[in-house]
């Protein structure tokens, strides 16, 4: 049978309906995304966004500058080509302050500043909201009331500490999600419950800091500041374990979390199972914020910062893993050594310095959110 | 007339909590036409193809794509014979028109076929089809409603389904781009013989473009097939509870519906 509407409109204009449907014309066109380039190798393809790669390459030879600027500078400055001779392994007169005092402090604090960044950048996706943070989840607080619990209590030695915390943080986050849970992950109420089960595990913390040793309370508060005082290769190990475990995972959460920046429905239109990607992107979060807090106390404000800086950077749509681990680590880096030098000779905690700059960025972030309508996306 | 259905209802119940929208339907949905579903406000149009497109999952009943349930395909493979446009949907922030069509090719993507000449080539089409090309690298945030909702469908496109599932394609836009985009889905289905399903809530309009209408009313189907056989006065007021009187709409020919008692003020209270 014929058309039900043989005068239907597209029948008023034949010739180009015809033209426009036979695509000689597009077929020789070069369409890709914004910004990046192709690679290509028999039926293999990469699409690499060049800004980012830019951005990534600039971040980490500013990292490596900060890195050696860092360990140059305290109490006695180091020239640089003795510090690149420690780094290398190579004997040096300076071995002691740059390889000893100096080195297993910058490690916690860049593999730190590295997790930190990632599981900012992963929660900031799923909750698509660029308040979001491991704080906001509950990993901070957990891992917070976890470790006041264990010092204040003497229930654990000090280098079971990092793993204490671990489990709180994931244990919080665990509480978090399953609340949050109602067929489906549903990005507004994950955040609110957040808020609310950090809120109550920021309670316990207070209460068990009253209740414990006052010395032990007076250490408590300033691991719970995040300070890299007295952090080594202790605190150093199981950080570096796990990161190199979620390289992999990294890997595929960077191309699943394309798909995470639509509305769901989109999303689902589009064949991306939404609830696995959400639960497998906020899983390595958890993970990453969890075992970084273990190491260095809740550093505040570097997961919130870090892959807001990197997007602005790299001017992608979706959050930039790569560069927000890699302004992460440089966030950590800097500012722990003002930390070390702004009062010398009295250290700060590198929490104070990140909430210093932090917390102003919040405050423009909320009253910029607010001043625009609708809602946020990262 | 071929009479297959790929895309078919079975005693379909849809809820959303406790309250039931649409109760024990049947369907099928014509192969290579243009179908659209009418209906009063909250008659469960929208509901209905939410779950044809499995964004609502059924309470009872299945939706069978070629004979098998949607439940049971992954995802993907759904997403490579059926793309869903939904109602208002959320583009990444600061994406641009070209990378949000691009979008479209995720369910033909693997990690390493990242852009693929094909993906290029149904890119491009995409663009082309749908008069977006001069927008390519525009950000989506500053286009206008009507070139919005053009660049989603080319997303939609791009996706190279045999089936397009569009959830009022025409809301929010004035009447002249109303016109263009609904001119743009009949060359979509005349061009590969692309099976179209369309939310619309303009009967007269759906009654203009549709080849298979599809009336509904709390629920359930009053009334469906050609709009010529089956838009009468009395359809119309079973339906929409208006009375009207139908006449040929004078450019095409398809039943035009003309509300039929003047407002009188002595009628307003």
């Amino acid at each position: 049978m014929s058309r039900t509407t043989p005068t239907s409109p597209e029948n008023t204009n034949p010739a180009n309906t015809v033209a426009r449907d036979s695509s000689p014309a597009a077929a020789g066109r070069r369409v890709r995304p914004a910004g990046h380039a192709v690679l290509r190798r028999g039926r293999g393809s990469l699409l690499v966004h060049r800004r980012a790669v830019l951005v990534a390459v600039v971040l980490a030879v500013l990292l490596a500058a900060a890195v050696v600027v860092y360990l140059c500078v305290g109490e006695s400055f180091v020239s640089p080509v003795e510090v690149v001779n420690v780094l290398l392994g190579r004997p040096s007169p300076d071995q002691l302050v740059v390889g000893t005092l100096r080195l297993p402090r910058l490690v916690v604090g860049l593999l730190a500043g590295l997790a930190f960044g990632v599981a900012g950048a992963l929660v900031q996706t799923v909750a698509r909201n660029p308040l979001a943070s491991p704080d906001v989840i509950g990993v901070t607080h957990g891992a917070g009331a976890a470790t006041v619990a264990a010092m204040s209590f003497g229930l654990v030695s000090y280098t079971a500490l990092p793993y204490v915390s671990i489990a709180g943080g994931l244990a919080a986050a665990l509480l978090v999600y399953v609340f949050a849970w109602r067929r489906g992950l549903h990005a507004s109420r994950f955040v609110l419950v957040g808020i609310g089960v950090s809120v109550a595990l920021g309670s316990l913390t207070q209460l068990f800091l009253t209740k414990g040793d006052f010395i032990v309370a007076q250490q408590a508060k300033v691991w719970l500041t995040g300070s890299l005082n007295s952090r080594g290769y202790d605190q150093a190990a199981p950080l570096a374990t796990v990161l190199l475990l979620a390289v992999p995972a990294a890997l595929w959460a960077a191309r699943a979390q394309r798909g995470a920046s639509f509305d769901d429905d989109t999303a689902v239109a589009l064949g991306i199972r939404l609830d696995r990607v959400r639960l497998g992107l906020t899983a390595l979060g958890i993970v990453l914020a969890s075992v970084a807090t273990g190491a260095t106390g809740p550093v505040d404000f570097v997961a919130l910062l870090a892959p807001q800086i990197a997007r602005r950077l790299t001017r992608t749509a979706h959050i930039p893993l790569l560069s927000s681990a890699l302004t992460g680590a440089l966030v950590v880096v800097v500012a722990d050594l003002l930390a070390r030098r702004l009062f010398s000779p009295v250290e700060l905690p590198v929490g104070v310095l990140t909430a210093a700059v932090g917390a102003p960025y919040l405050m423009w972030l909320i009253a910029r959110t607010r001043s625009r309508s609708g809602g946020t996306t990262p | 007339m071929s009479r297959t259905s790929r895309l078919t209802a079975r005693a379909l119940t849809l809820a959303y909590e406790d309250r039931t929208v649409v109760d024990g339907l049947d369907l099928e949905i014509p192969d290579g036409r243009v179908t659209v579903i009418v209906g009063p406000n909250a008659c469960g149009k929208s509901t209905l193809l939410r779950a044809l497109g499995r964004l609502l999952k059924p309470r009872s009943g299945t939706v069978l794509l070629d004979g098998t349930e949607l439940a049971r395909i992954p995802g993907r493979q759904i997403a490579r014979t059926v793309g869903v446009l939904p109602q208002s949907p959320t583009p990444p922030d600061g994406i641009t028109v070209a990378d949000l069509v691009a979008r479209g090719r995720q369910p033909h993507q693997k990690w390493w076929q990242q852009w693929s000449e094909a993906d290029e080539r149904a890119v491009a089409e995409a663009l082309e089809h749908t008069g977006t090309a001069d927008l390519a690298d525009r950000p989506v945030d500053e286009l206008s409603g009507g070139q919005r909702q053009r660049v989603w469908i080319a997303m939609a496109l791009a996706q190279e389904t045999d089936l397009l599932l569009l959830d009022e394609p025409t809301t929010y836009l004035d009447i002249a781009h109303q016109v263009e985009v609904l001119d743009l889905v009949r060359r979509l289905n005349h061009g590969r013989g692309r099976t179209v399903v369309a939310v619309l809530h303009d009967l007269n309009q759906a009654a203009r473009y549709a080849d298979h209408l599809i009336a509904m009313k709390a629920g359930r189907i009053v009334a469906e097939g050609p709009p010529r056989d089956i838009v009468t006065a009395e359809l119309v007021h079973e339906v929409f509870g208006l009375t009207s009187v139908i006449v040929p709409d004078p450019v095409t020919g398809s039943p035009l519906v003309v509300p039929g008692v003047p407002w009188q003020p002595a009628a307003a209270d």
